[in-house]
């Protein structure tokens, strides 16, 4: 690992960043790698301005063509969502500049607490009431977001486009990624069917998170902390944002408690309600069944990558033999739908 | 025919070095690569051991499915054909049947790459 040398030229342009972004000489140090995501960096400092040190976060984006959107709107999304009283690590300045540190980053500030799934888990164990507490808050924090004005989305924010609704804007994507997969899949082509004859029809959109869910959670024992990893925000369907933390695939484990592992829906869905959201019952389901059949062309899509070439990887390799963990998933959320069976 | 260990039997045991003799050599990505492809031996392991019969049971669920079809068609061929059904059909009854077959079919391919991935229902979560 070559990191050493590698971080003291990313706290050097760190320092000069934010030297020119505040107007004031600051300087940087104890510089450390946090849990490095598949494709962004996370780099924790200390950045000291005429004497007061803060605890600080670099978000570093390490190359440009990986990149969902600009920088400039992820920083954008996360500041609204401060403005409208969602819990978040409040953004101190951002720049899609990759020549400071090697790539688009944000810095934000350093919020303490549990992020790492298994171990939010063990928090509510071991507290039996942070659970139902913990969904309460999502479902608010959600409801705030969603609540939030459209003209005060961030600019080049993206969404579902001309002619299309989020449900049919999802469905077209969901077509093209079939369209790559190299065996056809019956249940996929079952669940396609079902999600187009049964599309919601709402146009509206307001802005989503993108990947709400258990492992985007800052969460202490007094609960939610701040909501993390905005780069999937966009302009897209309520309901789309509170199905995601319902797929199995963030439950880890603990099945039988829908709402990231840790809560049965009612408090997920009250803490929505209360804070003002409205709750439907039928759209939740379809876009769980949507999020859950998109991770599984994921995983296909992933095992294609390692096959042709493009990415090789035995982990890559892997995904395709999960492939069939979400069609499980697929066919049992769409039990009866024909009738029988 | 092979001699002795058989193709599961050699599975399980390069299963069993790279988890106890690699891994703890290891840190970080490779160990997690090791990680996964030891797993991956495991599932190839099972697949040698269940396969034939699982094969058996997949011609038997798609034959029933698809009686037009070639008895001896390859099951990569019967199993597109399905598919491409399912996506045209306007048949409910149809429909109801190839999603059990669905059911059953991928409980198949669980058994061979996450045994037990299959026992949960989503009881409660499927509107009526």
């Amino acid at each position: 690992m070559s990191g050493a040398p590698e971080l003291e030229t990313t706290g050097d342009g760190l320092a000069r960043f934010l030297t020119g972004a505040t107007g004031r000489a600051t300087t940087v140090s104890d510089l450390r790698m946090a849990s490095a995501g598949a494709r962004r960096r996370n780099v924790l400092f200390t950045a000291t301005t005429a004497g007061e040190r803060r605890e600080l976060v670099a978000t570093i984006i390490p190359t440009a063509d990986v990149q969902i959107q600009p920088v400039s709107v992820e920083a954008g999304a996360i500041r609204l969502g401060a403005e409208v009283g969602m819990p978040v690590a409040a953004v101190v300045a951002d720049t899609d500049d990759p020549s400071w540190v090697g790539g688009p980053f944000f810095v934000s500030t350093l919020v303490d607490g549990e992020s790492v799934p298994r171990q939010i888990l063990r928090l509510v164990e071991a507290d039996p009431a942070l659970g139902p507490t913990l969904a309460h808050q999502c479902g608010a924090a959600l409801a705030r977001l969603h609540a939030a004005p459209l003209d005060r989305a961030p600019a080049g924010m993206e969404g579902p486009g001309d002619g299309h609704t989020p449900a049919s804007f999802a469905l077209e994507a969901l077509r093209e990624q079939m369209d790559e997969l190299l065996q056809p899949s019956a249940t996929f082509e079952l669940a396609y069917r079902w999600l187009r004859d049964t599309a919601p029809g709402d146009d509206r959109v307001v802005v989503v998170h993108g990947d709400f869910r258990n492992g985007n959670l800052m969460v202490g024992p007094d609960g939610l902390r701040a909501v993390f990893d905005w780069e999937g925000s966009r302009l897209g369907a309520p309901m789309s944002d509170l199905a995601w933390m319902s797929v199995r695939m963030w439950r880890f484990r603990n099945d039988h408690l829908p709402v990231g592992g840790f809560a049965v829906v009612d408090d997920l869905r009250s803490g929505y309600e209360e804070a003002g959201g409205t709750w439907d019952d039928a759209t939740y389901h379809w876009w769980k069944v949507l999020g859950t059949f998109r991770w599984g062309l994921g995983l296909a899509g992933q095992a294609r990558q390692h096959l042709d070439g493009e990415f090789p990887s035995i982990v890559m390799a892997a995904s395709g033999r999960r492939v069939a963990e979400m069609e499980h998933d697929v066919l049992m959320l769409l039990r009866g739908a024909w009738g029988r069976s | 025919m092979q001699d002795r260990p058989t193709a599961a039997e050699l599975l399980r045991d390069i299963a069993a070095t790279l988890d106890e003799r690699i891994l703890p050599l290891l840190s970080g990505n490779e160990q997690h690569q090791v990680r996964v492809a030891a797993n991956l031996c495991r599932i190839l392991e099972r697949e040698a051991r269940l396969g034939p019969d699982l094969e058996t049971e997949e011609r038997s669920l798609l034959g029933e499915l698809l009686p037009d079809q070639p008895a001896d068609a390859p099951l990569a061929e019967l199993n597109a054909e399905l598919a491409r059904r399912v996506a045209t059909s306007d048949d409910d009854e149809f429909l109801a049947g190839a999603h059990a077959a669905l059911v059953a079919l991928t409980g198949q391919k669980l058994a061979v790459n996450k045994p037990g991935y299959d026992r949960f229902d989503f009881a409660g979560e499927v509107p009526v």
